[in-house]
């Protein structure tokens, strides 16, 4: 274990004087950024402003409309609400506030006037005064302005100028110009130089960081290899693969020409059952296999698993890039209702013109792989790899939904970061190709990672309590591929973020193992500004939108349990492992079948193989494969069905989620796609803007509890009475959470309104907070009936304290009671009272 | 809080009793009964999956207190259990079940004077079909040349599903076959026998008869005032048979004037209030046509009359009328002797076409969505089917309709009249749905039902007309889901305002489940008048009444009372849904997959007793305060208020 490089980087990150530093910066700019109300960035002018301006809200922001003061800077379009609080001038940049847009994110500026829209260009000019201003974004929001009769019309026109003028039209070399306004100023730079990194998440930059997710995933059988440390091997590849532990460096190095862009079988995730998840580029044809090639390839392959490989093949069922492109574009034409144009699909078109796009097809397609990938790793004892000729597009979605179905870890917010950050970000996911930041490779562009948003949104809205992050942060992510600020998205593999941040940077000394040098220093800066990662919420997103992205209480307790691999053994194991060893079947189209070409070097024409290996890969456990699948064909249908994968709430939290596919299941992202729609909200809704949120109630509401309780507690006679509150605290905060947990389920359509600024403190603070004061006053009643409490509303919300109880049990427990503190708890009944 | 106490008390009962068939039955079969419990939400429904029929008899579910009654429940709780009253008619062994998702199975088929009973031999755990013979709207014989010597036999059901049984040709051909005999009891009206509601003898804590009172309900509304007055001209059902005996209407129109108009509208449906705005004093009314005719002929006292409805309005000098239906429609009506108002007669007043089509297209509309989604769904044009069937259209033109006579109301100030043709389908529909949007109190559970008495029940919706009870002319003309469209709406509603509505989605499934069951005698008759003559009250038992014995069932527990605030849903079709909760839940691959139901009511059992703690506290706060020397050595917290699921 190379804890070494952990701790240089903590001492690092602690360093005493940043955040002071920090503060009495932003104490001198002071003044100078805060104008007109509008809180700038370092070195950000204000180019225009109009006032008595008024936002149309969305559905989600409430409806209706907010007055205030419209802004154009040379980064953003912002929009101050009149009764806005005066901001804080200490506190921390924020590059948007919630009503701003950024430039960069602007698609198409039109004002409609009386009796006529016109489409802005930078070079076009108005004959007559706007009254709206509608802006079109790539995210597919659509920002309505209305100016008010008051607005003066100079500033009317001279805001539309401007901000079409200083939007980034699609051409190349805008995005240096727009990073440079948002981050380009000595203070951002400084400012971004010193941000903390999120160290709840793994980021796989690191030899360590993939020694961590090998530990957590219990993982034995692989090790971290460096051979590609200089992207010698495969210039696309992270720095750092996971191979297995019997291959050496020596013989690896000798594997990589075997495949399409060097791109190796590679490790990314083991089932607790015990399967390996690999995956890998397609092979090179043309190449002559040596004996130790093909010694060395088998078990790269085969993994620790030596009896059976399946080859997963991505090509054929699932959409291209291309594919994806023209889905993604038909559907963005069909939400956004394009007022400009004016065409826009009429309502009783609708459903056939959403099912001509094919999204939905592709979004189901991608799912059901992803499905049949889980039921085989269930299966246990086998290694999946998934092949795709380049291995950067459908191998990144499949890979990561997998695991977002299996483990319950991908589901939280920072779970699902390592996730991206280790399938796409590390794996080389051309984000700069795709995304087409640049507008000068058209042909490349696909949003396939949109796709996959709209994947795991599938599995969120059908699984709703079974997530920690939201829809929430979803659209932030969402809308955050947009914004070409990030380093994350800015380039298409770890060697180019390398490059561009001038910065080799990192070195291998023998003693700390790898060291990371984070912040490249910013005296020895280039020209550009320091790119953040999309995961610094903070710079975009103000703290009640952040507080949204996840679920008050995540929902499964143990959420970085050590797996070790062997935590059940399936009864369809053994009918798997007793096959010869070495076999490879190849899965498409949902049967399985072993091509004799399926691995080149087996292929006739080698004939090495044949010598060490005699026996010809049987087709005889084929039928134990295809059960594996059936398995879930079969869960769609509840009867007869004796495997543990009861759709409704399967008690072993490893059970994949397994999303119903059929057509009516398959839902659209309303919040994302439809949420610019203007036609949406022809209505203002008059009183939903200052409603309280159905949750927000239920936390007031409970509130209201608390505070009676509270009176209760000022009792004269404390020490009968503190154990009470105390409990009953506990249980409302269950009871609040509850509420936010169970909502998702219903909440698609609501007219929402920003959830409580402040989610409930969870029990383990209270625990902690609370502890002093019952421990100061012994309580009469003995501490079973408190346990009992606690107990019962585990079972009842699946918020497990027992759970919390054992922190330091990193072992996972034997299913029977791994049942208990882990299910989802509502018809858990039995469970409980035998543990009671 | 006397509520939370009987919730209590219910639910550790219920939950003690089923906890034990959790344990005997396997994994697989307990989830999948609680999913059944959420998805299926059929009560008194069959479901196709098995042991649901533990949970689905409606005085199972009411009546878990005796003790015996859940020993036997439990002891065999795949049997069927029978309803008072429901005697065993036929029984047959070896009988084949098609079903369309999981295939053929052999079981044992019971036929009662209620139900249709399948229990398969050859399942483990037993499949179970329960079903009221009240859904069955035809029995259809299908060839038995085909498969050697079986008979087969088609149900088709009103509830948007077709089953499919078979059996070896009868030996003793004096014997009927058992479907012959599920004939006989599944349409008794054509029979000359009786509708099982008025042998039903259960007994529920609640008189659901007694939810609705005309007087009461326009007193809680502020009628009688200044402008509006309760009339009896109708006590006697003489001015107009379908309408209710109590009716308001404008003060200074005499009864005697309004017979004369009354003979200018269809069938005497005379302009009556509905709702009115308890701060404009707007109104929204409903009638039927004006019998305009081909010569326009028009009526001086009907012209006064909406004047009269108008003047009550003093915020608006405007009066508009919706015409549910399209322009063509209502021009083509005249060839009847029906019409509209023309605006020269009628000044003031605008008139407005809603483009709502008539029963007929409805009925054609729903059969196509039967097509659709049962039994297999094509997947790849799903959405193109979907949107073939127009379904969702109606859908949205009813809520457009309903949303623009709600926003004139609130808005504009504006009075309102509504009519169709006859004044009791679409004009049911629109101004019901109209008063949801309007007037929360309508959003709780029994404001929902008073508003289904008054406006549908009372003003003489002819549900048995409509959806033809006991009566085996399948192919009547007059049938239509008229009623379930309109359900359909509150259901889209709910998705668009989740927290507004007390009630939840399995009250919606209920309602439309005992729509059929012919189990409560609610949607008998066809107007307020018959169901006086058959004295449907004192014969048989109302639904409300077992839907008001265990309202925890259907409470929604994110509601919030909005009762001040009006709700102006998205009509668009982008935001409108396929209520797939309802028409495709006989697919069990369309189960949700997790079960909301059941946590909602766990939530709601938290909750009521959280409260009932914190209140006792409280208590015990003022007592305690009253005598602050005593000590409180045994606390009175006693009641241990732990859930009670030990």
């Amino acid at each position: 274990m190379l804890t070494g490089s952990k701790t240089t980087f903590k001492v690092r990150q602690m360093l005493p004087d940043i955040k002071e530093r920090m503060l009495s910066q932003s104490g001198v700019s002071a003044r100078s950024r805060d104008v007109f109300g509008l809180r700038c960035l370092p070195g950000e002018c204000v180019l225009q402003r109009a006032v008595m301006v008024r936002k149309k809200l969305t559905a989600r922001e409430g409806r209706g409309w907010v007055s205030g003061t419209l802004f154009c800077t040379h980064f953003r379009v912002a929009f101050v609400p009149q009764d806005s609080p005066k901001p804080d001038d200490n506190a921390d940049p924020v590059l948007l506030g919630d009503h701003d847009v950024a430039l960069a994110s602007i698609e198409k500026v039109v004002v409609v006037g009386p009796n006529r829209t016109k489409l802005v260009t930078p070079n076009s000019s108005l004959k007559f005064t706007p009254e709206e201003l509608v802006l079109y974004c790539r995210d597919l929001r659509v920002i309505c302005f209305l100016f008010d009769r008051l607005t003066p019309d100079a500033q009317v026109i001279e805001i539309t100028y401007t901000i079409a003028k200083t939007y980034q039209p699609p051409k190349p070399g805008s995005v240096l110009s727009f990073q440079n306004a948002a981050l380009g100023s000595v203070e951002m730079k400084q400012f971004l130089s010193n941000r903390r990194r999120n160290t709840h998440m793994i980021w796989f930059e690191s030899a360590s960081d993939w020694e961590q997710e090998l530990e957590r995933c219990g993982a034995t059988g692989w090790r971290v290899s460096s051979v590609n440390d200089r992207f010698e091997m495969s210039t696309s590849l992270p720095r750092c693969i996971v191979v297995p532990q019997k291959v050496l460096d020596t013989e690896l190095k000798k594997s990589f020409a075997h495949f399409n862009e060097g791109r190796i079988p590679r490790w990314c995730w083991r089932h607790p059952r015990g399967s390996d998840l690999l995956r890998m580029a397609s092979f090179q044809n043309n190449i002559y296999h040596e004996k130790d090639d093909i010694r060395n390839l088998e078990m790269i392959l085969f993994g620790c698993q030596s009896s059976l490989c399946v080859v997963v093949e991505l090509g054929e069922e699932l959409p291209s890039p291309a594919d994806i492109q023209l889905a993604h574009s038909r559907l963005r034409a069909l939400c956004l209702g394009d007022i400009s144009t004016s065409v826009s699909v009429p309502d009783d078109k609708w459903l056939s013109t959403l099912e001509s796009t094919h999204w939905l097809d592709y979004t189901r397609s991608c799912l059901r792989k992803a499905s049949e990938v889980a039921c085989l790793l269930r299966g246990g004892h086998l290694t999946v790899a998934l092949q795709e000729a380049d291995d950067r597009d459908m191998g990144c979605v499949v890979s990561s939904l997998v695991q977002v179905m299996c483990d319950p870890h991908c589901r939280t917010q920072h779970g699902f970061q390592s996730l991206v950050q280790k399938e796409w970000v590390m794996a080389g996911h051309r984000f700069n190709s795709r995304i087409n930041y640049h507008r000068d490779n058209d042909k490349e562009e696909a949003p396939v990672f949109l796709l996959f948003l709209d994947c795991v949104w599938q599995l969120l809205s059908q699984y709703p309590s079974r997530f920690q992050l939201t829809d929430d942060f979803l659209l932030a992510l969402h809308d955050s591929i947009h914004l070409p600020l990030f380093s994350s998205f800015l380039a298409n593999c770890q060697r180019e973020r390398c490059k561009r941040s001038q910065n080799p940077g990192q070195s291998y000394t023998p003693v700390n193992g790898w060291r990371d040098v984070l912040h490249p220093d910013s005296s020895s800066d280039s020209s550009d500004p320091p790119l953040p990662s999309v995961w610094d919420w903070s710079l975009q997103y103000s703290k009640h939108r952040r507080d949204r992205f996840t679920q008050p209480v995540p929902p499964i307790p143990p959420l970085q349990p050590l797996l070790n691999g062997n935590l059940n053994t399936n009864p369809d194991t053994h009918r798997l492992t007793d096959t010869i060893p070495g076999s490879v079947f190849l899965l498409s189209r949902g049967t399985f079948s072993c091509p004799s070409n399926l691995l080149p070097w087996r292929s006739g024409s080698s004939g090495v193989y044949k010598k060490s290996h005699r026996r010809a890969p049987s087709s005889e456990n084929v039928p134990g494969l295809e059960r594996l699948l059936k398995a879930w064909a079969l869960a769609e249908f509840p009867q007869g069905l004796t495997s543990t994968s009861g759709p409704q709430g399967p008690l072993d939290p490893y059970e994949p989620l397994l999303p119903l596919l059929m057509g009516p299941c398959m839902g659209l992202w309303r919040e994302c796609y439809l949420r610019g729609a203007l036609h949406a909200q022809a209505f203002s809704h008059p009183i939903s803007a200052n409603h309280p949120h159905p949750v927000e109630r239920l936390a007031r509401e409970v509130q209201q509890l608390k505070d009676k309780l509270a009176q209760v507690s000022t009792d004269p006679n404390p020490p009968a009475k503190t154990a009470e509150p105390r409990r009953t605290d506990t249980n409302l905060n269950q009871n609040t959470n509850n509420g936010t947990f169970l909502f998702p389920a219903s909440r698609s359509q609501s007219t929402t309104m920003p959830r409580a600024t402040a989610p409930p403190p969870t029990s383990t603070n209270h625990q902690t907070s609370r502890g002093p004061l019952s421990a100061s006053a012994p309580s009469s009643r003995p501490g079973h009936k408190d346990n009992g409490g606690s107990n019962k509303h585990t079972f009842l919300f699946g918020h497990s304290s027992v759970a919390e109880a054992r922190p330091d049990q990193r072992h996972y427990p034997a299913p029977n009671n791994a049942k208990l503190p882990k299910s989802n708890g509502i018809q858990t009944a039995p469970p409980h009272d035998r543990a009671l | 809080m006397e509520k939370s106490g009987s919730i209590d008390s219910l639910g550790s009962k219920r939950s003690s009793s089923r906890q034990p068939s959790v344990d005997s039955l396997s994994s697989t079969s307990t989830s999948r009964s609680d999913r059944s419990a959420q998805a299926k939400a059929a009560s008194a429904m069959s479901a196709d999956s098995a042991a649901t029929s533990t949970e689905l008899s409606p005085e199972l579910r009411v009546k878990p207190k005796t003790a015996a009654k859940q020993v036997f429940r439990d002891s065999d709780k795949e049997e069927q259990q029978l309803l008072p009253n429901e005697t065993v008619q036929d029984v047959a062994q070896d009988v084949t079940y098609f079903c369309p998702f999981i295939g053929a199975m052999r079981g044992t088929v019971t036929v009662t004077n209620y139900r249709l009973f399948f229990k398969s031999m050859d399942r483990e755990p037993a499949f179970v079909l329960d079903l009221p013979l009240g859904v069955v709207s035809r029995v259809e014989k299908i060839g038995s040349a085909s498969s050697r010597g079986d008979v087969s036999y088609g149900l088709v059901c009103k509830d948007m599903r077709n089953l499919r049984f078979a059996h070896k040709q009868l030996e003793d051909t004096l014997r009927k076959s058992i479907f012959e005999v599920l004939v006989k009891f599944a349409f008794p009206v054509s029979n000359g026998l009786q509708i099982f509601a008025f042998e039903y003898g259960q007994v529920f804590p609640e008189n659901g008869w007694k939810v609705y009172d005309a007087v009461s309900e326009y007193k809680r509304q502020g009628i009688p005032n200044e402008s509006w007055r309760i009339s009896k001209v109708n006590d006697h059902y003489e001015v107009c048979d379908t309408y209710p005996s109590t009716l308001a209407v404008p003060v200074n129109i005499p009864d005697e004037e309004l017979k004369r108009v009354a003979a200018f509208r269809a069938k005497g449906r005379i302009p009556v209030l509905s709702w009115i705005h308890p701060e404009s004093q707007a109104t929204v009314t409903r009638c039927s046509q004006p019998m305009v005719g081909v010569n326009g002929k028009r009526s001086k006292e009907d012209e006064k009359y909406l004047q009269a409805i108008m003047d009550a309005n003093a915020q608006s000098h405007k009066l508009f009328i919706f015409d549910a239906r399209p322009s063509v429609n209502a021009a083509a009506n005249k060839m009847k002797g029906g019409g509209y108002e023309s605006e020269d007669a009628y000044q003031n007043a605008e008139l407005v076409f809603l483009d709502i089509h008539n029963i007929h297209v409805m009925r054609e509309s729903l059969r196509k969505l039967k097509d659709v989604v049962y039994p297999n769904i094509e997947d790849s044009h799903w959405l193109s089917n979907l949107e073939s069937t127009h379904w969702l259209e109606h859908i949205k033109l009813i809520l457009a309709g309903a949303l623009r006579i709600a926003d004139k109301v609130e808005s504009g100030k504006t009075s309102v009249v509504v009519h169709c043709s006859d004044g009791w389908d679409r004009t049911g529909q629109l101004t019901s749905l109209a008063m949801l949007m309007l007037d929360g109190h309508f959003r709780t559970i029994r404001g929902f039902e008073v508003l289904l008495e008054k406006e549908w029940l009372s003003f003489g919706h002819r549900f048995q007309l409509r959806l033809g009870h006991g009566d085996k002319n399948h192919t009547d003309a007059d049938r239509s889901p008229v009623f379930i469209q309109f359900i359909d709406c509150v259901w889209q509603l709910t998705r668009q305002f989740p927290a507004a509505f007390e009630f939840n989605e399995y009250f919606l499934v209920t309602i439309l489940d005992h729509l059929y069951s012919c189990l409560f005698g609610t949607f008998l008759c066809n107007s307020e008048q018959q169901r006086l003559k058959e004295e449907i009250p004192k014969r048989t038992v109302s639904l409300w009444s077992y839907v008001n014995s265990q309202l925890e069932e259907f409470t929604n527990p994110l509601y919030v009372n909005y009762s001040n605030h009006v709700l102006f849903p998205v009509v668009s079709l982008r935001h409108l849904e396929l209520w797939v909760g309802y028409y495709i839940r006989w697919n069990p691959r369309m189960r949700p997959q997790e079960p909301v139901h059941q946590r909602y009511k766990e939530l709601l059992a938290k909750r009521a007793e959280l409260q009932k703690r914190v209140d006792e506290l409280q208590r015990e706060v003022t007592n305690r305060s009253a005598s602050s020397s005593e000590r409180a050595g045994s606390p009175t917290r006693s009641i241990t208020p732990v859930q009670t699921f030990v």
